[in-house]
Parts: C-alpha cells; sequence; structure tokens
C-alpha cells in the first residue's frame, strides 16, 4: 500500500464529505414566505401580514421596511408590529396617485434589521390606482434607503419555490458535470482503443461509461425529486428530460452491446466504435434541443442560468468542490471497475 | 472516395433486392397488413393519429429492411469486396440504396394510408422536406447499426437494441415536423427544427464515415 497513489481518493472524499457537511447546515438567507393581502387600492390605510422564513423580527430592534415601485418610488412603512421572529404585521399609507406608469403595480417588499441584514421580496402586493386619477408622484419618496445592515456569516440564498430544495444543486447539477467528464474520459479511451488496439484502453473506456451512466441515473433520481418539490411532479414533459432520458436509453444500449458479444477483440471494437457514435449523437440531444424549445430548466427558453444572482458565491463555494469530489470519486469507482476487469481478464488467460 | 464504384454497388445492391422479390414484397406487405389493422380497430384515423402511425409503421418496417442489407451477405464475400472497393466508397454506397429503398417505401406506405386513413397533409413542401431529411437520418443510424451487427454475426436483435434509441431523437423531430404540418399545431420557426435535423444527419455521417473504416477491418 503506497500512501502517495491514495491522496487523491481521500481527498476526493473528504471533498464531497465538506459538500455534503456544509451543504446540508448552512441556513438559508431570510426571506419572506407570504403576504397577505396580495393587492390594495391607492390611497387607503393598508396592513400588511408577513409570514418571513429564517427571520428574526422579535430578536431585532431596528425593524425597518419598504415599498417601492419599479420606477424607483418608494413609501415606508408607518409602523411595524412584531407577532414573533417569523410574523409581523407592517402598517404603510398608501398615496392617492401611482407615479407614472401601468393603472395596476406590482411593489416590491424591502425588509431590513440588523440581524438578518435587509431582503427583498419582489412582486409582493398589486396595487390598484383609484379610477380617473391622474398619476404623480406626491406621497411617494425617491427610493433612497440609507443604511442598511448586512447579516453576518454565511447562508444560501433565498428564492421563492425553490426554498432549503437550492441545496440540490450541489447534487444535482454537480453530478450532470461529473457524468460529463466520466463520458468524455470514457470517449477519449474509446479512441485511443480505436488506434492502438490495446485492449486494456477498452476496458478502461467501458469502465468510464459505466461510471457516467451511473452517475446519469443518479442525476436523474436527484433531479425527478427536486421536481417532485418545486414543479409539483416527479416527472414532467420538460424538454430536458426526455432527452436525457433519450440519451441514457442509448447508453444502457451500450451495456446491452457488450454484454452481447463474446469475443473480446470484436467486442472491443464495436463498443469503442459505439461509444464514440453515442457520443456524437448525445451532443444535440443534451446542448442544442433544449437550448431551442422552451424548458423549465434554467439556462432554457430564456431563463436565467448558472450566474447572476442564481449562483451566488456562497453556493459556489460548495458547487465547484462538489463537480471536483464527485469526479475524484468517479475516477475512483472506475479505476476499481478497472482493476476488477483486468482481474478478470488474467485469470481468463490463465485458464487457457 | 470513387463516384462509378460507388454507383456499381448501388446498382449492384439494387439488382440483388430485385431478383429477391419476396423480401421486398413482404416489408411491403407487413406495412399494409398494419395499416388495415389499425384502420379497422380505429375506423376513423384523425390527423393525429395518422402521423404517428405514419412514423411508428416506417420505423419497424424500415428496421425490417436494412436489416437485410448488410446481413444477407457471407463473410466470404465481405472478404471479395474487401480485396475490391474501398470501405468509403461501400458505406457510401450502402448509404445510398438504404435511404432510396427507405424513401421509396416512405412513398408506398403513404399510399397505402391514404386510401385506408386519408391524406391531411396541408403543407406539403414541409412534409416532403422534413421527412426526406429525416429518412436520411434513419437511414445513416440504420446503415451504422447493421454495420454493428454484422460484424457481431449477424444478430438482429441487437440491431433492434442500438438502433432505436439511436433513432429516437429523429423520430421525434419528425413526429413535430408531421404535426405541424397536417396543422395539428402552428410553429413558426419549423424551419430550425429541420436545420437541426440536418445538423444530426451531418454529425452522424461524419461519425459514420470515419467509424466504419476501421469496423470494416474485422
Amino acid at each position: 500500500m503506497n500512501i502517495k497513489g491514495w491522496w487523491w481518493k481521500i481527498l476526493g472524499v473528504l471533498i464531497y464529505l465538506y459538500v455534503i457537511i456544509g451543504g446540508l447546515t448552512v441556513p438559508l438567507k431570510p426571506g419572506v414566505l407570504k403576504v397577505d393581502p396580495a393587492s390594495a387600492n391607492t390611497g387607503t390605510k393598508l396592513e400588511l401580514n408577513i409570514t418571513g422564513y429564517n427571520t428574526h423580527f422579535s430578536d431585532a430592534t431596528e425593524n425597518k421596511a419598504w415599498l417601492k415601485t419599479d420606477s424607483g418610488h418608494s413609501i415606508k412603512a408607518r409602523d411595524i408590529h412584531i407577532v414573533d421572529d417569523m410574523h409581523a404585521q407592517l402598517i404603510f399609507e398608501l398615496p392617492e396617485v401611482l407615479p407614472p406608469g401601468e393603472k395596476v403595480q406590482p411593489l416590491t417588499l424591502i425588509m431590513d434589521n440588523e440581524k438578518d441584514g435587509a431582503f427583498v421580496q419582489p412582486n409582493a402586493i398589486f396595487v390598484k390606482a383609484k379610477e380617473n386619477t391622474t398619476s404623480g408622484t406626491e406621497g411617494w419618496d425617491e427610493a433612497d434607503f440609507g443604511h442598511i445592515h448586512t447579516a453576518d456569516g454565511i447562508a444560501f440564498p433565498y428564492r421563492n419555490i425553490l426554498h432549503e430544495t437550492i441545496r440540490n444543486t450541489f447534487f444535482h447539477v454537480a453530478l450532470w458535470f461529473a457524468m460529463f467528464i466520466m463520458l468524455i474520459v470514457g470517449l477519449v479511451y474509446a479512441v485511443r482503443y480505436l488506434r492502438t488496439h490495446d485492449y486494456s484502453y477498452d476496458i478502461k473506456s467501458s469502465a468510464y461509461n459505466k461510471t457516467g451512466i451511473l452517475f446519469g441515473i443518479l442525476g436523474l433520481a436527484t433531479g425527478s425529486i427536486w421536481a417532485r418539490f418545486t414543479w409539483n411532479t416527479f416527472w414532467t414533459g420538460d424538454v430536458k428530460l426526455n432527452m436525457t432520458a433519450v440519451t441514457l436509453l442509448i447508453y444502457l444500449a451500450y451495456l446491452v452491446l457488450r454484454g452481447a458479444s463474446s469475443d473480446t477483440d470484436k467486442k472491443a471494437k464495436i463498443s469503442s466504435a459505439y461509444t464514440i457514435f453515442a457520443f456524437v449523437a448525445m451532443i444535440p440531444l443534451l446542448f442544442i434541443i433544449p437550448r431551442m424549445t422552451d424548458s423549465l430548466h434554467p439556462g432554457n427558453g430564456g431563463n436565467p442560468a448558472l450566474g447572476g444572482e442564481d449562483l451566488d458565491n456562497t453556493l459556489r463555494m460548495f458547487f465547484y468542490p462538489a463537480i471536483l469530489g464527485l469526479s475524484l470519486i468517479g475516477v475512483w469507482i472506475s479505476t476499481l471497475v478497472i482493476r476488477y476487469e483486468m482481474l478478470k481478464e488474467r485469470l481468463f488467460q490463465n485458464q487457457k | 472516395m470513387n463516384i462509378s464504384k460507388v454507383k456499381d454497388i448501388f446498382i449492384k445492391e439494387l439488382s440483388v433486392e430485385f431478383r429477391q422479390r419476396f423480401a421486398v414484397g413482404g416489408i411491403f406487405l407487413f406495412a399494409a397488413t398494419v395499416v388495415f389493422l389499425i384502420y379497422k380497430s380505429f375506423n376513423d384515423i384523425n390527423p393525429r393519429e395518422w402521423t404517428i402511425l405514419l412514423w411508428i409503421i416506417m420505423l419497424f418496417a424500415g428496421l425490417n429492411a436494412v436489416v437485410k442489407s448488410f446481413l444477407q451477405e457471407r463473410r466470404e464475400t465481405y472478404l471479395y469486396y474487401y480485396t475490391l472497393f474501398d470501405p468509403i466508397d461501400l458505406i457510401v454506397a450502402k448509404l445510398m440504396y438504404n435511404f432510396v429503398f427507405l424513401t421509396s417505401l416512405f412513398v408506398i406506405i403513404i399510399a397505402i394510408m391514404s386510401v385506408f386513413a386519408g391524406f391531411p397533409v396541408k403543407s406539403l413542401g414541409l412534409f416532403v422536406t422534413g421527412s426526406l431529411v429525416g429518412i436520411l437520418g434513419i437511414a445513416i443510424v440504420f446503415t451504422f447499426v447493421s454495420v454493428i451487427s454484422a460484424t457481431e454475426g449477424g444478430n438482429s436483435t441487437l440491431m433492434s437494441i442500438l438502433a432505436l434509441p439511436l433513432v429516437l431523437p429523429i423520430v421525434l423531430l419528425l413526429l413535430k415536423i408531421s404535426a405541424v404540418s397536417v396543422r395539428l399545431m402552428t410553429d413558426t420557426s419549423i424551419g430550425q427544427d429541420i436545420w437541426m435535423l440536418v445538423s444530426i444527419d451531418s454529425i452522424l455521417l461524419g461519425a459514420m464515415i470515419l467509424l466504419f473504416p476501421s469496423l470494416w477491418r474485422s
């Protein structure tokens, strides 16, 4: 046993342990779960009941709240009644007129205290202008919130609908990246086999492909669970899901192909050729078609992709290590398969 | 690539096919029977069922047809070919032959279906271009897979296991194009789908031409 050859396995496991522990224990940033009522008229006194998430209303002393229009005007809450940490009632005096724009305008709720920092709920409430009123800015302030607190410590972003499932980014998304890395390695070995006809390359190619298929199945499973909580169903008609299913079928056919053949030399040649063909067929399935049609996934059909506000630095702290850790573990699994296959091959040779 | 040799192989394939007329007849009989069976059980076939039926029959009849093209020949014949032709000539000729064969099969299936179930296509140009590009893709996949199963000693089960998943994306696009051309749905960006088919075709064709020579040597 030489420790030198081991370090990357330990590294992979440690990184992934860090991802699992950190990814599951870091709290979410505070956010607003529910705002009631959902609409109001101008010129009225508005009592807004807020249900917060991970908030500390009663611990904080400097609770503040604003409503802001898209045109950059805002009003400050006149009064804030704290019920408990998670519940508060905000009292607003809505002005008689709305700033220039639509007759019905969505207002963004911004809350701030020294414990939670500032957090925002877009389109928290819709305000309707009274009949026969002109628009104006009387009663509205220019949006300037003065000093806003920032919370200490790290926390994952709070997103509507996603809530706590945002942590699945480290598992679901990282699995796809790791799968792709495994399949690329499998492809490279397949090409090397066809060039050199060295049988060990074929064993390597098939081992990496198998690990890739395993990661693909796990990726589909984690995605399915995620979909249950965000889209309310395990399987949707989403293009990306169906194209992934097709890709997995193509690769499962690869396993059948390997099982069907008994002549090692022929098997190696055919399955290497099929690997290249399958990989080539996968590219339009996973990268071109989903980008051209509407999809519920980020990065397709005009939805934002990784980046911007959705993948912030706290998520990156776990997301990139997750890819690295999973890939190292994948390489480890593949080397185990390779060693097993090599031993089997040697046993077979000795018998003859 | 040598054009005259490609032509020679192509003509040879065609004449072999016509000499074994029962095989061709069998495939057409298969198509006719399935259409008739479904017509009798549905009584009235609406455009949605029409498009799905068309491509399902096409897929299975085509699979049966292409399996033969590589499997009907014996190992010795291959050895003989190997001394005569460049592998690229051979694969291009086989592909052209399969494409022509699948296209004529398509025309015949359409003819049989028109008799029993009518012809609901409204945008003929779209339907024809989309179908031809799609059939080329199906021909490429089937040809490649039949090469694989021929080197595996003529295993036709293997052929269908490998071919169906690979051909699935093409068929999905074809179903969409057909649905648009019978006006089941409208899509202004359907041209994109045809370009997608063209690009899938060219990627698969490139992969096949690159890989065939190394498979061929066995």
